[in-house]
């Protein structure tokens, strides 16, 4: 009676009679590729009733009329691509724009976080964790009351003109808040820290005895950087723009705090045509609209200019 | 009421409620409440799909509540704007006084920050004809009112039962045209739209709306709008009826509009906030709420000025009502009509200074003034005496309510009208 032999990672071919001891064995293995399912199944779930079924009412809602009077704000399911084209012809002007300014904005979070991020992974020493610390600390304080207090800074006579245009030094006209600088530089600061993070993770697994060994072959410090370090931390940089400029792209609270009448970004049109006009159809079409181009947008780079490693970056 | 009451010990009693509790503008409160999720109401768009036509779940027909006071069970819960109440040491003396009087108690939640947000919260309940968990809930003149009583969602009230509002209800609380016979409101409080301004930063006072777009008048960069009540201001003051206007007088007020956003004096168009810029220096002047602008200028002390234009202003008014399937509702119209008893509507304004739908407060007020001392006094006689919160005939024939939409296409046009200037 010959048993059958394990194979070499021990696993047990299906429909093998095995004594005892064995079957023994197979049920662990069951065992662990449920705990595996298990593992995955909490989170899973949280994507599903946090994601999956909003976006499923989202495209429903898109494609439905509504009224305040003759619905009583009901979305009623009619097929009603008409939200699409309208909200297209709307405003594709401010939909451009939100892709300008969060292009603008995330070019200067990469530009101001990357050698900040190489600083402290190359010469950070035993400084390093605290000085990543230093640059999360902002998260400590809401959002929004950072936002609302740039408006206050940048104020036409606050923390920084007042003392100028009494000094004389601006002139009393001058405002900063109200223009796309204002919104950009909003922007800018308060995502910089989500370039920073997957920056500084690239940048820290970099071996440092590559950049010696192109030094030992005589390449310069430059050389060196943009031969050896740019490339290696080419997917921390990929992570960086991704982690950034799609949800600046959505963001609506710089755009309304530092923002005026002629720098809205689509943030602030869907949340005016959900939580002000209830025009929820119009709204869902707008947000789909959005999403779906972040997504082709995301797509598009990940195949011109990703790889493997981004995804890894930005975990 | 005496200082000791209202104040703390030693200490002057509007100084002191002004260091302990800074009362802001009640539309003041900054709609970035929105971006915690708690405004957009999830349930209201799960709602808005749940299948179904065009019914409305809530609709009551009139006659089927009871309003006897003898029927009213113990307790009302009241959802109102943020500081839109007298409020005492963390309580709210009026509210005491009605419990006392009725052995109704009150739960007061100030959780209503503007129309149309607290309008999507409440929507799901009301489509599915259940109960809000509010038996009264202030609403402002407009669209969102409107549809609660076109949708049935606003219980009929019972006119036998408000004895007091019969009797002391000013003339333009009676019978609004949004609800003739106020069969559904009763005003809360009302004030005025026209202009503020910081008398230290502007070239010159203004009088005309159209000063707003000077730089004779006001520093470049430094007007404000009211998105909400710009078109209706602004239709007034071209000499247009809101009420009666059309499509062409919309474009009219929307070109005038666009010329005040093009102009070197604007800065900014505002849902709310704009009192913090006007606070900020940012603005010099802009269009603004009555109530807020008096209150800086009589309990803040601040060189600010609220004027009526040339030619009229708008007049707003906040209403209470009783949302359908409500618990109490016999309670809750007790509680309506308790404020229009003008010792008790004194208390309100006294403290809150917006314009009052009871008159004979001003007596009271003044009547108060002569009874206090120093600067309390000083206060109270400037609150009596403002020509703004006790309008006579002449002011209110320069006033309009403003254009009443009540159906989607009046909505959709207005809203495609005005609502691109802003958004750029």
């Amino acid at each position: 009676m010959g048993q059958a032999p394990p194979d070499v990672k021990g696993h047990i071919p299906q429909g093998v009679e095995l004594p005892p001891a064995r079957q023994g064995q197979r049920a662990l293995e069951r065992r662990r590729r449920l705990a595996a399912y298990l593992q995955l199944a909490p989170g899973g779930l949280y994507m599903v009733i946090g994601f999956i079924v909003p976006l499923a009412i989202i495209v429903y809602t898109s494609l439905s009329t509504s009224g305040l009077f003759s619905t009583g704000g009901k979305s009623v399911f009619s097929w009603e691509w008409s939200n699409y084209s309208t909200a297209l012809d709307q405003y594709h002007d401010v939909y451009i724009r939100s892709i300008v300014y969060a292009a603008i904005a995330t070019s200067l979070c990469i530009g101001l976080a990357y050698p900040m991020a190489y600083w402290i992974a190359f010469y950070g020493g035993q400084w390093k964790s605290t000085l990543f610390m230093l640059i999360l600390v902002p998260f400590f304080v809401s959002f929004v009351i950072r936002t609302v207090q740039w408006n206050f800074i940048l104020g036409t006579n606050g923390l920084i003109f007042g003392p100028l245009k009494s000094l004389g030094l601006v002139s009393q006209d001058f405002t900063v808040l109200r223009t796309p600088f204002a919104v950009i530089a909003g922007i800018t600061y308060n995502f910089m820290p989500f370039a920073a993070l997957p920056l500084y993770v690239s940048l820290e697994r970099i071996d440092r005895r590559l950049v010696e060994a192109a030094k030992d072959l005589y390449a310069s410090k430059a050389m060196a950087f943009r031969k050896v370090v740019l490339p290696l931390s080419f997917p921390g940089i990929f992570a960086a723009i991704i982690l950034t400029f799609v949800p600046m792209t959505g963001d609506y609270v710089n755009a309304v705090v530092l923002g005026g009448p002629k720098t809205t970004m689509i943030g602030v049109i869907i949340q005016d045509a959900f939580l002000v006009r209830h025009e929820y159809p119009v709204a869902a079409a707008l947000s789909v609209i959005l999403m779906a181009g972040m997504l082709v947008i995301a797509l598009l780079y990940a195949r011109a200019l990703g790889t493997e490693d981004a995804a890894l970056a930005a975990a | 009421m005496t200082n000791d009451q209202r104040g703390l010990p030693g200490l002057d009693a509007a100084l002191a409620r002004g260091l302990t509790s800074r009362r802001m503008s009640r539309r003041n409160m900054i709609k970035l409440g929105g971006i915690s999720v708690g405004t957009l109401s999830f349930a209201s768009i799960l709602a808005a799909c749940s299948g179904g036509t065009t019914t409305s779940g809530g609709t009551q027909s009139a006659g089927s509540v009871n309003f006897d006071p003898s029927t009213a069970s113990n307790h009302v819960n009241f959802a109102n704007w943020p500081l839109y109440i007298d409020k005492a040491h963390g309580t709210y003396p009026s509210l005491e006084k009605f419990t006392n009087e009725t052995g109704i108690s009150v739960t007061y939640n100030d959780e209503i920050n503007d129309n149309a947000s607290f309008f999507g919260e409440i929507l799901p309940q009301l489509r599915a004809g259940q109960d809000t968990g509010r038996d009264i809930i202030v609403i402002t003149n407009g669209e969102y009112l409107a549809a609660l009583i076109a949708n049935g969602w606003a219980t009929e009230l019972d006119p036998s039962f408000r004895p007091n509002f019969d009797k002391n209800a000013a003339s333009w609380a009676k019978s609004p045209f949004y609800d003739e016979g106020n069969t559904h409101t009763m005003a809360w409080q009302s004030g005025l739209t026209g202009v503020g301004y910081n008398t230290e930063l502007i070239n010159k006072a203004p009088t005309k709306l159209d000063d707003l777009m000077s730089t004779e008048f006001f520093p470049p960069s430094s007007v404000g709008v009211l998105k909400e009540d710009a078109p209706n201001l602004v239709m007034v003051n071209l000499g247009i009826d809101p009420k009666t206007s059309g499509q062409d007088e919309w474009n009219q007020a929307a070109e005038w509009l666009k010329k005040l956003r093009d102009s070197d004096t604007f800065y900014n168009a505002y849902d709310q906030g704009y009192i913090d810029d006007l606070n900020a220096k940012n603005l010099s002047g802009t269009m603004a709420w009555s109530g807020d602008v008096l209150y800086y200028k009589i309990w803040a002390g601040k060189p600010y000025e609220f004027i009526m234009p040339a030619d009229g202003a708008l007049l707003w008014i906040d209403n209470m009502l009783i949302p359908a399937n409500a618990k109490n509702p016999a309670g809750a119209l007790q509680l309506m009509d308790f404020y229009y008893d003008p010792p008790n509507a004194q208390m309100l304004t006294e403290y809150i200074l917006y314009m009052s739908p009871v008159p004979a407060v001003q007596q009271l007020i003044a009547k108060h003034a002569q009874q206090e001392t120093g600067t309390y006094a000083t206060q109270l006689e400037q609150t009596a005496q403002n020509a703004l919160l006790w309008p006579d005939q002449e002011l209110l024939s320069q006033v309009s309510l403003g254009r009443n939409l009540t159906t989607d296409e009046e909505s959709k046009a207005w809203h495609d009208t005005f609502d691109p200037i802003w958004e750029q």
